[in-house]
């Protein structure tokens, strides 16, 4: 466990008080969108606190797939377990409505937190890497949707459940679009800034020894298994924290929210931000976002087609995402003018 | 004792579909090594070739013989423009079909409609076996499934065709030296994966509803077949349909059929855990 505790110390001596290009960008990022109220309506607020409840969860894939290399298929589950985790326990127990929102967040979470346990601890200690563990995710996803429409007495089936309350703690109510807002933002803003410090410091830089060669990181010492587990439960309870306070802003939980297409739209989210910058996540889902109402408002039929075609031209143009393509294009012709010269 | 026919008949309708679907896997995932998650689709692809052959006033024999070699062309074109670039890189191969899945779905839903087609099937009867009545398609799709598993290991095991692709799956550079193309080799094993998925979805169509979406349902199924029974080898596929078929049937009759497919895919994982590598590795 010491070894463990201290994987949590910042890297001192690589980043001291200087701040990485990222971490400014993070900044500039969350004060920008703590002054957005200000100049939107009550409508406008209420979309942009979706998405950043869904930058939370583009995050929490990051936080994995991009600092480990792994690619999960399976974190709509996680982000599933955490809205059918509070939309169950806030309906169907009966709870003191003072404290139903804690008792619903902390039951989502560890539902998700105990699935990915044990799904990790089997395919992680099992070996499996890679494609594979895609795969395993992949139907893990399925079966989570089969199961939140076929067992409908508990989860409502297809129709889903309705009647979720506004996230409350202590008698005070975000049914404010304006306060669900700041919630919101506040807490995106607590995981990202924790997610940067921590994966700035050693854990970060173990990731990557495990993502470049897990044989070599482990013959240093390193529990890599451990290390992946861990950060697997850890993303999968991010996820779940981002859809169970979305399922408290809709009032509704449904099929969709633990299917293979939002688990699909996650990975671009993370994709068009460029996966392992962290803060790009949340960049990516706001421009995806952006797009996807555009592109819907034409036909309905064409956005699946679009998240397709852009996962072809991902591998086939920008495998390291749009933003480093457009950076290499332009430090390359910045070369070619210096040669010109 | 007669109470168990049907239940071991409809294992063996079970065993045989997931044979079917999880064959075409077996040499693009288990011998090529390449994660296409398009495969689904071809199934889907097969159904519909089904019920554009029947609208147009073929019926079901002729679709036997005509989506096999629509999957063919369709799976030499997709290797020629776009999976012969993501050989070796399994998460572009993974993304690139991916893709490719919900666009196809998108087109055949876009040119079909969303609504279940319906498709005539042949012999609508029963058959009596030791006095139990069963469908007689299910006991055709059961001797067919067989027929085609034991044609496709003859085509790996003796034939040149299938001396060449395990050649240029083992070493493409020695394959090669020995005058044989990998490149053409690979277009050709892509092709037929594809050719026999279409051949299941025509065999499938009959027994669920044919959507767009039809595919889905067996390709997560398809590849823990190919997983469990063994990446790289044919009769693996054997001895994981077997397996998760006889499982998912025998589970089924005690517990409702959803939580069943969850527990049979929770027992898959732990079977990777203790064998990686299946249970009948090559």
């Amino acid at each position: 466990m010491t070894q463990l505790s201290s994987l949590l110390t910042a890297n001192k001596t690589a980043s001291g008080l200087r701040f990485r290009p990222a971490t400014l960008i993070a900044i500039s990022v969350i004060l920008i969108m703590s002054v957005v109220p200000l100049f939107s309506n009550a409508y406008d607020l209420t979309n942009y606190r979706d998405v950043l409840l869904f930058g939370l969860f583009a995050l929490s894939l990051d936080i994995f797939w991009g600092r480990t290399g792994i690619l999960s298929f399976g974190h709509a589950t996680f982000f599933g377990l955490g809205a059918y985790g509070m939309a169950v326990s806030s309906i169907h127990f009966g709870i003191d409505p003072s404290y139903v929102s804690i008792v619903g967040l902390l039951v989502g979470i560890s539902l998700a937190a105990v699935v990915a346990a044990l799904v990790g601890y089997f395919i992680l200690y099992g070996g499996v890497r890679g494609d594979h563990f895609t795969i395993v995710t992949l139907a893990l996803t399925i079966v989570a949707n089969h199961i939140a429409i076929g067992w409908s007495k508990v989860t409502g089936g297809d129709s889903g459940l309705i009647g979720i309350p506004p996230f409350s703690i202590f008698g005070f109510s975000f049914y404010d679009p304006m306060a669900s807002y700041y919630l919101a933002l506040i807490v995106l803003a607590i995981c990202l800034f924790s997610a940067i410090w921590i994966l700035n410091g050693r854990l970060g830089l173990i990731l990557s020894a495990i993502r470049d060669d897990e044989v070599k990181a482990k013959t240093l010492g390193y529990d890599t298994k451990l290390i992946l587990l861990i950060t697997f439960v850890v993303s999968a309870m991010l996820a779940s924290l981002a859809g169970a306070l979305y399922v408290t802003n809709t009032g509704f939980v449904a099929p969709d929210m633990i299917a293979l297409l939002l688990s699909t739209e996650v990975i671009i989210w993370v994709a068009v931000g460029g996966s392992g910058t962290l803060v790009g996540a949340v960049i990516g889902t706001a421009i995806v976002w952006w797009l996807q109402q555009k592109i819907s408002s034409i036909s309905v039929t064409a956005w699946p087609i679009a998240i397709g075609s852009f996962f072809i031209m991902l591998v086939l143009f920008f495998p390291r995402g749009p933003g480093a393509f457009v950076l290499e294009k332009i430090k390359a012709f910045q070369k070619s003018r210096e040669g010109n010269k | 004792m007669s109470a168990y026919i049907p239940y071991f008949l409809n294992s063996l309708t079970l065993i045989s579909i997931l044979l079917l679907v999880s064959m075409g896997m077996a040499i693009i995932f288990g011998l090529m090594n390449v994660v296409n998650l398009a495969h689904g689709e071809f199934i889907t692809i097969g159904a519909f070739t089904l019920v554009v052959v029947e609208r147009v006033g073929g019926n079901f024999w002729l679709a036997l013989i005509v989506a096999p070699v629509v999957g063919y062309i369709f799976g030499l074109i997709l290797e020629r423009v776009l999976i012969r670039r993501v050989y070796g890189n399994a998460l572009h191969a993974l993304l690139m079909t991916w893709g490719l899945s919900l666009i196809l779905q998108q087109v055949i839903q876009l040119i079909f409609t969303a609504n279940p087609q319906s498709i005539k099937g042949p012999f609508p009867g029963a058959i009596s076996i030791f006095g139990e009545n069963y469908p007689a398609y299910r006991l055709f799709l059961i001797c067919f499934a067989l027929a085609v598993f034991v044609v496709t290991v003859l085509v790996f095991k003796k034939t040149k065709f299938g001396l060449d692709l395990r050649a240029s799956i083992q070493s493409p550079e020695m394959a090669s030296v020995m005058g044989v193309n990998p490149a053409k080799i690979n277009a050709h094993a892509f092709a037929s994966g594809a050719a026999l998925a279409a051949l299941a979805g025509v065999l499938l169509a009959p027994l669920t509803a044919v959507t767009a979406y039809m595919g889905l349902n067996y390709l997560a199924r398809s590849f823990f077949v190919v997983l469990i029974g063994g990446a790289g080898s044919i009769s693996g596929v054997a001895a994981g349909s077997v397996l998760i078929g006889g499982l998912e049937t025998f589970l089924s009759y005690q517990i409702p059929v959803t939580v069943a497919q969850a527990a049979v895919l929770i027992l898959a994982i732990v079977i990777l855990r203790f064998r990686p590598k299946g249970i009948l590795p090559a």
